[in-house]
């Protein structure tokens, strides 16, 4: 069963469309990457599997039942655009926000306290929300969206504004709610985040699906087209327009396009033959970074 | 059901708790019971020990009856006015009154009664005391100088009259109502009773209508609405939203009717001291008094609360509420301007439209039936009205709501509200 499906789904606002017959399907225990630049249509898709928003067309599934206000309860959910009741305390906006997932008050109440310690927010139990600090506040809203342990989580920029120290706790929480069988939607514009959390991904634009598939797969049939080079001298050896088709610049690391049949070994003899030295050169598949810019300008030409 | 529940509770729990509601709450009874406190006890305050007066009578042949009408004793049993001498028609009124003068500056005398040659033809008699705020001895004095003068003047016409406070005192004029069913039914204690329920609805449609307003806006305005849309049905939201602020409205009445049942035993005690032998004034409301405008009340609640919800949910800054909220706050300014045409003619053509307008049945129709009770079928109507536009209201309201809670950015226009109306 997947834990999530979307079967042709279509949602417009006047004479908008937000989404555009998009389908796609979420393995269950996955973490899956909804990706797309700005206005793709991501959270309109969100708000419809999360059933704040109904599709116009098309069908949504989740966790095998219609998305209902049944299946709200199987959600957990971190949005983008962050927010509490600002004079609440946090105990107690916690325990209501728990409630409304179908907790018990004690339930909630024992829950809220073993999370605020583990995020080490048990000092400020008893504060006004108003009275955090930023990436507090972000982390008692990650609190809130995990306490139900929701068998499917939808995280939308789950790191901005965090610490490395506290970014990496969200990480390692992530992966753990991942083991115990939580499905975990991320939504983020961050490529290496997905690089290194994501098994699948689905790309859109303009409310299309554009990619989609296993992340591996998908960078594997791009193929190991892309160079990774480090060196100190002068850079003009790259100057080979017949060989590279495109450059991005670092500082300290340039990463190289080669054109299709290029042969690595010529820009190795480029390098020698200026004296330039090499202390990195690598091989690799194409960064997910550059798949995302040139699907999604394909799209605009 | 249970997070409707849940809404509500935690609407009425964060509101309650505010300073704001304390204040509000607590601090408006307190502060008129102790308004009403001191007032009281001003009032009431009796000298403990015995006012030694005197008289100086210019007429002649007056001072007596006067005394005479001075008969109060203190709580101890000993009089409290002591009349120290009367002066009857002195040689010279003038030294006298200089040397009473000097008497009561010295506090020798608390205070002297000075009665005019001609006061059987209305002049003023004088008191002359240190301290002339004490109504209490000034209200005896006034009342037994009053008496001795009518006992005098309807002596001389040849009536004589024993006990003569029996036959002076005052008689009130209640007034009684006939009504189209014959009965005749006694209506409340007048325009200020009737003013002051219409301005009681229209501060409570007002206050927790805006209220909803601002609490819509505030989960809007912290996003954290996105979640709550993710956990609840906006329509149960709104529900247990309007509920929650109703609960605290309810909670503030009940405080304030229990202060008022409190007030108006000292209101009555008060009253006793200003009107002695009148009763103290009784509030014998008919049912019709409470029983229509709470159904009015609760119709007129749900209109204006859904609609001030609405409005909330389709601005994104407090800025933009203030222009918006204006349109229907004007309704309820409006409804108060026109109460006076109902309380002129209840039954004329203008009236009757007025109160079946369902935006302002709730005030004007409540209003007209404490004026007179207006024929059962008009009632009905606009009670069936205005019931009808408060369900349609809610409904369209849900769906801006819904619709508004997630929109950002620029205020609707009217053609875009008609839109949202259709969206699903």
């Amino acid at each position: 069963m997947e834990a999530v499906v979307l079967e042709q789904v279509s949602k417009r606002f006047d004479s908008v469309v937000a989404v555009d017959n998009l389908s796609l399907r979420v393995a269950q225990g996955a973490v899956f990457g909804l990706l797309g630049p700005n206005g793709a249509g991501k959270t309109t898709s969100l708000r419809m599997i999360l059933h704040i928003l109904a599709p116009d067309e098309g069908t949504i599934q989740v966790l095998g039942q219609p998305a209902s206000g049944r299946t709200q309860d199987l959600i957990g959910y971190l949005p983008e655009e962050r927010g509490l009741y600002a004079r609440m305390k946090v105990r107690e906006v916690l325990v209501f926000l728990a409630g409304l997932k179908g907790l018990s008050e004690a339930e909630a109440s024992k829950r809220v306290r073993q999370w605020l310690e583990r995020l080490e927010l048990a000092a400020w139990a008893e504060k006004k929300i108003i009275d955090l600090s930023k990436g507090m506040q972000q982390k008692a809203q990650f609190i809130a969206a995990v306490i139900h342990r929701p068998p499917l989580l939808i995280l939308d920029e789950p790191f901005t504004g965090l610490d490395p120290l506290n970014a990496t706790l969200i990480k390692d929480i992530m992966l753990e709610l991942r083991a115990q069988g939580s499905t975990i939607i991320l939504s983020t514009h961050r490529m290496e985040q997905v690089e290194m959390m994501c098994d699948a991904i689905c790309l859109i634009n303009h409310g299309r699906s554009v990619l989609a598939g296993d992340l591996r797969a998908i960078k594997q049939s791009y193929g190991k087209n892309t160079l990774r080079i480090e060196y100190s001298g002068d850079g003009d050896f790259l100057d080979l327009p017949h060989l590279v088709e495109k450059l991005n610049h670092f500082g300290a690391l340039v990463e190289v396009k080669l054109r299709p049949g290029a042969d690595p070994q010529e820009i190795v003899k480029a390098a020698v033959a200026r004296g330039v030295r090499l202390s990195r050169f690598e091989l690799v598949e194409p960064p997910l970074h550059d798949i995302f810019i040139e699907k999604v300008s394909e799209g605009h030409a | 059901m249970r997070k409707i529940w849940l809404v509500i509770k935690r609407e009425y729990l964060t509101r309650v708790r505010t300073r704001g509601f304390i204040l509000s709450t607590v601090g408006l009874p307190l502060f008129s019971v102790g308004i009403f406190a001191v007032t009281l006890a001003l009032a009431t305050r009796k000298t403990d020990h015995t006012l030694k007066i005197s008289i100086l009578d210019n007429l002649g042949g007056l001072a007596p009856e006067i005394v005479a009408g001075l008969q109060e004793n203190l709580p101890d049993g000993q009089p409290l006015y002591q009349v120290v001498r009367t002066w009857d028609r002195p040689e010279s009124a003038k030294k006298v009154q200089e040397e009473l003068n000097e008497q009561v500056r010295q506090g020798r005398l608390d205070g002297f009664l000075e009665v005019p040659k001609d006061i059987l033809e209305g002049k003023a008699a004088t008191f002359h005391s240190q301290s002339l705020e004490d109504f209490q001895t000034h209200r005896a004095i006034s009342r037994a100088v009053d008496n001795a003068v009518i006992a005098r003047r309807l002596g001389d016409r040849g009536v004589y009259v024993d006990n003569l406070s029996d036959v002076v005192r005052g008689v009130e004029v209640s007034l009684v109502r006939v009504t189209k069913t014959g009965e005749s039914e006694e209506k409340g204690e007048g325009f200020l009773v009737r003013l002051s329920i219409v301005m009681i609805l229209y501060i409570t449609l007002l206050v927790y209508g805006v209220m909803t307003m601002r609490s819509v806006l505030e989960e809007k305005s912290t996003r954290i609405i996105e979640i709550l849309a993710s956990s609840v049905k906006p329509s149960h939201l709104l529900s247990g939203k309007i509920l929650g602020v109703a609960a605290v409205g309810l909670t503030q009445y009940l405080i304030w009717a229990l202060t008022a049942a409190l007030v108006s035993g000292y209101g009555a005690a008060v009253g006793s001291v200003f009107r002695p032998g009148a009763s103290a004034p009784s509030f014998h409301l008919p049912a019709s008094f409470l029983v229509y405008p709470l159904i009015f009340f609760l119709a007129g609640y749900f209109l204006y609360a859904s609609l001030y919800a609405a409005l909330g949910a389709m601005v994104s800054s407090e800025e933009e509420l203030q222009q918006v909220q204006l349109p229907v706050t004007m309704l309820l300014v409006v409804c108060v301007i026109l109460s006076p045409i109902i309380m002129r003619d209840p039954n004329s053509p203008l009236a009757v439209t007025l109160t079946m307008i369902p935006l302002f049945s709730p005030i004007l129709m409540v209003f007209r039936i404490t004026v007179q009770t207006p024929p059962f079928w008009q009632i009905a109507l606009s009670l069936a009205l205005c019931v009808l536009t408060t369900a349609g209201v809610v409904q369209l309201s849900a769906k801006i709501y819904r619709v508004g809670i997630l929109m950002y950015g620029k205020r609707p226009s009217l053609v875009e509200l008609l839109r949202w109306l259709r969206y699903t």
